[in-house]
């Protein structure tokens, strides 16, 4: 029965006032009784009365024991601090506001980051123990890169799915991308073709309907679908009665059949080997799940088409099943040639989940870390000077009995109520600041749509007000409880001066406070010259002015939509070219083949071939992208499918294939060694197209009219800004083919924002954190050295008096600043020279130890800071030694 | 602070919990009651041997209706006023055993001490 005891006091502190009253009633009604029998006996009015009320006991005190009894006394003792706490922090509202807005800006930075890796890191993907998921892509035998990682053929990983025993099922799965043609227009979507296994590893299942089973992948089944529970809402308005409706799909003949409503959140499962296709999204929600089967073609099962998942067996870890995986492995390629060359790279699914938004999001907790800590540092100097002005306050009390422990709790209580305001308020900015990171980093980090700020960063704020607390309250609590009440009180007459520890301890945080700030700003600073790095790199090629757009020919062929759009667009007015292209540069987006070329040995297995970018456009794109022709010639509309098979390469596929002999008129073989070779026509310059950190690699082009694609992106040049063409653009596109799908209306520049943006995310997010800090820090800087003008006012006077210049003032002061600023850079380059490290994978042709930016940055703050002392170096000239030293 | 301190020792006066024994008991034997009357009672069966103020019965009649053991309800005294009468609860009864064995163990033991010293 003791919880019910427990329960009981808690309620009783809610209940105090009706416990009160009721108590009350019943001590009148007993002492009415006790006078009653008193009277009985025989004594008087008077005396009965006097009789009750001495039999009766101290009624004050019962009251006490009785409330004392009934609740949890330290509650309603911290209840009462809490009061008082309040009401003196009322009398000093400046004080107040600017603690709590400090602290709120250092909390507001933290938990903001926090609710992004709350909601990116923390949160697992929405399979059942996704620790236990693992991916199989492959990789080289002999460790050489692949440009894009071949994924495995059926007969190996059903072989795998027999024998592994590390794994307690095994699914394979691909990505694709088509049209849903609905009654209101076409829809583009992503999907996942799967094995029914699918579900049995990921412990997906749906919300209606049901999961996919081994006769739904069969070649006769009839064709179904699941949907994604997003799609369900958003096309099909949640309507409960989908199952057994059929929708029809581009470029699929019979309709299929929605058999099932997956779970919401479902996210793709990468698949590299589709990495490059221009609407591959890894962190997007799935629309649709359709159920494949390997069959049982031999030649079909040896094709690699498959990407691979895998739930690991209880008690066996990721080395184990990669051991046992890759014995498997090499028995196959023994077996059978075409298998050798690759091996299985197991990798936790949870791991390379997350190992893009850490990269970024862990550098940025600890930047908004250390703003809280500067933060921290300057409540802590606000308390101890509020502490020090208080000692007469704090030694009375002492003096009248309240002890030490008293003295320390009543400190620490104002902290603590300054720091709870500081966090609900930086709990409002986080809120705030989420919805900004994700207007503006919608690229950078993934699935940064799933973020919601709740209750989880509401509390992490408080916990972190707690800490603040802790941090900056706990040391001037101590000191306040340390006063000796003699000493204070026997001083009541000179309190103008801070002693000599407290102004060294307040020097101490201050420095403390500058090295943070600066290893914030060096952070800022290498972002900034990587970002301006970035800028001037020679891209090779030229981005403004450019309109893009993925556009599809849906419910028409489309070789005669291509040609007839493509005259259209470019008889706009305000076009001046137009032109196709499947690869455009930065989107990721390009075909990796295994080429053959001329005068290089042929490979004897796949895994040894060479492999190279190839990407399709039409006539007019090197010059509308400001790529020179180097040699040769441009693609012609005439390059088609009756023509001879032309390419274009670029400088790098030159220099390292033909150093010494003509490029053009040499042969690659794109597709085999049995199937027609490409002439290359032209030599084009090189360009940064996958990563503008990178050099150009080598590459091939060919002509669009020879190798169209279902998928593509429309370039368009405009004479005016490119967006205000979008709408004529589209509807022209219409009017060819009022199915065509238009999407992804973009700028050149903007893909070429969004390549950078986590990046560009960090930075401003760096640059912003550094911001603040530096901000907090002169304030600290300022607040310490006018502290010490204040306190060196007799001395100055002194020495004015007996005769230093107003020169020699400036540098006695100014030299006491440089002091407190040199020693607290110095510090904050060594720990920037550590901590700039995490930035590593962030930097462009900047090295964290960048000497010219430490340098800058350091003598950037110590500019900014002198600034600050100023006005305290201004106010000790100012000093009147007459007036001063006859005042004292 | 300095209430708090008076209370504790007020507590440490006599054995913790005999008043809740001697409430309970008297519950049990009394049936339903005023908390005057328990305190008449209790002053009554106890002579001399116990000084108590009637007005620390309060105290312990608020622990033990927390705890759940009796239970309060709103009454009219013989001055006619409202007055809560408490009576035992299942659970009291059971406490109150439980409380009476181990009194009677613990006065065995000292008893039996206190002859092997003779």
């Amino acid at each position: 029965m003791r919880w019910r005891g427990r329960i009981e006091r808690v309620l009783a502190l809610v209940r105090g006032r009706r416990l009160d009253r009721e108590l009350e009633a019943e001590v009148e009604a007993h002492l009415e009784m006790a006078e009653r029998d008193a009277r009985k006996a025989g004594l008087s009015a008077e005396e009965a009365r006097w009789a009750a009320r001495r039999r009766f006991g101290g009624i004050e005190q019962m009251k006490e024991e009785h409330r004392d009894r009934r609740s949890v006394r330290w509650i309603e003792t911290g209840v009462r601090e809490f009061r008082i706490a309040v009401r003196t922090l009322g009398r000093a509202p400046g004080f107040v506001v600017v603690a709590v807005l400090t602290l709120a800006l250092g909390i507001g930075a933290t938990a903001a980051v926090f609710s992004l890796i709350q909601g990116v890191l923390l949160t697992p993907p929405p399979y059942e123990d996704p620790e236990q998921l693992v991916l199989i892509p492959s990789a080289r035998t002999h460790g050489q890169q692949q440009e894009s990682p071949r994924p495995w053929p059926a007969a190996q990983w059903l072989e795998w799915q027999h024998e592994a025993k590390s794994f307690q099922s095994i699914a394979a799965y691909r990505w694709t991308f088509n049209f849903l043609i609905l009654p209101k227009g076409v829809e583009s979507f992503q999907g996942m073709g799967v094995t029914p296994e699918y579900f049995s590893v990921t412990g997906l299942e749906p919300v209606l309907g049901r999961a996919f089973t081994s006769s739904d992948a069969e070649p006769s089944a009839s064709r179904v679908l699941i949907i994604g529970y997003e799609l369900w809402q958003r096309s099909f308005g949640g309507n409960p009665g989908i199952l057994g409706q059929t929708v029809r799909i581009s470029r699929l003949d019979a309709p299929f059949e929605i058999i099932g409503v997956m779970s919401p959140g479902v996210r793709f499962l990468p698949a590299p080997s589709a990495a490059k296709e221009p609407n591959y999204d890894i962190n997007a929600l799935v629309d649709i799940w359709m159920p494949l089967s390997p069959g049982s073609d031999p030649k079909e099962l040896k094709r690699p088409r498959w990407n691979i998942v895998g739930r690991l067996a209880p008690s066996f870890t990721p080395e184990q099943a990669q051991a046992e995986l890759a014995f498997l492995t090499q028995r196959q390629a023994q077996a059978d040639r075409d298998f050798a060359g690759f091996t299985p790279k197991v990798q936790s699914l949870t791991s390379e989940y997350n190992r893009e938004g850490e990269r970024i999001l862990l550098p940025l907790f600890g930047a908004a870390a250390l703003v809280l800590l500067i933060a921290c540092g300057n409540v802590a100097a606000l308390l101890l000077l509020r502490g020090f002005g208080r000692q007469q306050e704090y030694a009375v009390r002492a003096a009248l009995g309240v002890g030490r422990a008293g003295l320390f709790r009543q400190a620490s209580t104002e902290s603590l109520l300054l720091a709870l305001a500081g966090g609900a308020l930086g709990a409002g900015l986080a809120f705030g600041a989420v919805r900004a990171f994700q207007l503006i980093g919608g690229h950078a980090i993934p699935r940064l749509d799933a973020v919601t700020t709740g209750w989880p960063v509401l509390l992490f704020g408080l916990g972190l007000a707690l800490i603040a607390a802790t941090l900056a309250g706990l040391f001037p609590a101590w000191r306040a409880s340390r006063l000796d009440p003699n000493e204070v009180l026997k001083g009541a007459g000179r309190k103008s001066t801070v002693g000599r520890g407290e102004r060294r301890l307040l020097r101490a945080v201050t420095m403390a406070q500058t090295a943070l700030t600066l290893v914030l700003l060096v952070g800022a600073g290498l972002l900034i010259r990587t970002m301006i790095n970035i800028a001037n790199a020679p891209s090779g090629y030229d981005t403004s002015r450019i309109l893009t757009m993925s556009v599809t020919s849906v419910a028409m062929r489309g070789s005669e939509f291509h040609r007839r759009a493509l005259e259209r667009v470019q008889a706009l007015p305000g076009v001046q070219h137009a032109a196709y292209a499947w690869g455009v540069p930065l989107t990721g987006n390009n075909s990796p083949e295994r080429v053959i070329i001329e005068g290089q040995p042929v490979p004897a297995r796949a895994s040894e071939a060479t492999e190279l970018p190839l990407r399709s456009i039409t006539s007019g794109y090197f010059e509308m992208l400001g790529l020179p022709l180097i040699e040769g010639r441009d693609f012609r509309s005439n390059d088609a499918d009756d023509a001879r098979p032309v390419a274009i390469v670029n400088q790098a596929f030159a220099d390292r294939y033909f150093p010494d002999t003509a490029t053009l008129g040499r042969k690659v073989w794109l597709r085999g060694p049995d199937e027609p070779h490409n002439t290359i026509v032209g030599v084009v310059a090189n360009g940064r197209t996958d990563d503008l950190t990178r050099n150009a690699n080598q590459e091939i082009y060919v002509s669009f009219w020879q190798n169209e694609t279902y998928s593509k992106h429309l370039l368009i040049r405009t004479e005016a800004e490119p967006l205000s063409m979008a709408s004529a653009v589209q509807s022209a596109l219409r009017a060819v083919n009022p199915y065509a799908a238009v999407e992804h209306i973009k700028t050149f520049d903007q893909i070429r924002d969004d390549s950078l943006a986590g990046r560009t995310f960090a930075m401003q997010l760096l640059v912003g954190f550094s911001g603040v800090g530096c901000l907090l820090t002169l304030v600290g800087i300022y607040g310490v050295l006018s502290l010490s003008v204040a306190s060196r006012r007799h001395e100055i006077a002194i020495r004015t008096a007996i005769g230093a210049e107003r020169r020699d003032i400036w540098t006695l002061i100014l030299s006491d600043g440089l002091r407190l600023i040199a020693g607290g850079v110095a510090a904050g380059l060594a720990g920037a020279l550590v901590f700039s490290r995490v930035l590593r994978s962030l930097l462009y042709e900047v090295e964290p130890n960048d000497p010219a930016t430490l340098i800058a940055v350091a003598m950037l703050f110590i500019g900014v800071a002198l600034l600050a002392c100023w006005a305290p170096t201004r106010r000790a000239t100012r000093v009147n030694p007459m007036e001063t030293l006859r005042r004292e | 602070m300095i209430i708090d301190m008076s209370n504790k020792d007020m507590l440490k006066q006599r054995p913790y919990g005999t008043l809740d024994l001697l409430v309970l008991k008297t519950l049990e034997t009394m049936g339903e009651m005023n908390g005057y009357r328990i305190a008449r009672r209790i002053e009554q069966v106890s002579g001399d041997a116990l000084k108590l103020s009637q007005g620390a019965i309060y105290p312990a009649l608020i622990r033990l209706e927390q705890e759940g053991w009796i239970r309060a309800k709103w009454g009219i005294s013989e001055t006619n006023r409202k007055v809560k009468f408490y009576s035992l609860t299942k659970a009291g009864t059971k406490q109150l055993e439980a409380e009476v064995q181990k009194w009677e163990q613990a006065n065995a033991l000292v008893a039996r001490f206190l002859e092997a010293a003779l």
